[in-house]
Order: structure tokens, then sequence, then C-alpha cells
């Protein structure tokens, strides 16, 4: 039955964070921008695979760094 | 005293070598006060995401600051004052070396 099938699921990214980082800066845009879609939205916690704490933090990290022109403001 | 992070973008059309010794001036507010300047970062002429004043590039500086509220409340007000500064930013952070340090006794003692 075609109700059953499903995608295989695909492994999230898991934990970008914690590649090295343990501490998000929001000066660090080459880090932050890989959690941002092309047009610059914040990228939902489904993608990132983040924790609920690691994603707070990002999103955070991304606001302030927008306020200093640091990255793009979400367009369209 | 608390530890403050503080982000100040310059006009663009500053001399980057005059941005240093100009901050300097400003930065006597901190240190008449008893606060300390840790670390005064100018990152250099940097393309801004977005137009800020009709401006597409900024000077960015970075510093670290050790101060009393009331000392980066006055720097950052003469700051926005000042028309060749285009935004300033200040952020209460920890420092990352105190918070290690602050998590190293309690796993010794574990």
């Amino acid at each position: 039955m075609s109700k059953e099938r499903r995608a295989p699921a695909r492994k999230k990214q898991n934990l970008l964070v914690r590649e090295g980082v343990s501490e998000v800066d929001w000066k660090d845009t080459a880090l932050l921008r890989k959690f941002i879609s092309d047009r610059g939205k914040i990228r939902a916690r489904r993608v990132t695979g983040l924790t609920p704490q690691q994603q707070r933090e990002v999103a955070i990290a991304i606001k302030n760094a927008r306020e200093m022109a640091l990255l793009p403001q979400s367009t369209k | 005293m608390r530890h403050y992070e503080m982000m100040v973008i310059l006009d663009p059309s500053l001399d980057e070598r005059t941005v240093a010794p100009s901050l300097e001036t400003f930065l006597n507010v901190i240190r008449t006060s008893g606060g300390e300047v840790e670390k005064l970062d100018v990152w250099g002429r940097r393309r801004l995401s977005f137009e800020i004043d009709k401006k597409a590039e900024g000077i960015y500086a970075v510093l670290d600051i050790t101060c009393t509220p009331e000392a980066v409340k006055e720097l950052d007000r003469q700051l926005g004052l000042t028309e060749s500064v285009l935004r300033t930013k200040v952020l209460r952070r920890e420092v990352k070396k105190a918070r290690k340090a602050a998590k190293a006794p309690a796993a010794a003692k574990a």
C-alpha cells in the first residue's frame, strides 16, 4: 500500500554547531550563514537538527548580527 | 563593574588608520570612571549586508570593556551623537574564560 511507503528518513545534520563550536558567537558570520536560507531566513529546527537551547542561541546571534549589518535582513 | 562587548560601525569615508586614535578619545569616559578597556579591535572596512544611511560599507570596530553601567551608557550616548558613527551595539556578555574557569573547579570536585 502506498500509504505505508515513506521516503527514507534522512539523517539530520544534527548538531552542526558541536563541530568544534561550543558557544555561538554573533560575530562569526561564516558559521551563522549556515543557519540561514538563501533569502536570509533563519532555518527551522527540524532542518538544523539543533537542540532547543542551541537553536535559541543561534537565532539570537543571527538577530544581533543582522542589526549590525553582518547578515542580510530576510527579504521577500 | 561589568563586562561589556561593544561594536561600532563608522563612516567608510574615514581613514582606517585614524579610527583607533579617535576612538581612544571617547574611551577616556571609561578610563576616568575607573573602567578598563581590555581590547580594541578594528576590523577595518567591510561591506554592509544592507545600506545604512545610504552607505554600502562601514569600518567595524569591536571593544571589550569592563566598567560601570553608567560609563558604557555615557560612551554609547556620545558615540551616538557623533556623525561619523553609523551604528553601535552594546552587549553584556560573560567572558568565555571566566565561564570555563568556573566550570573547571566544579568538574575537579566531582
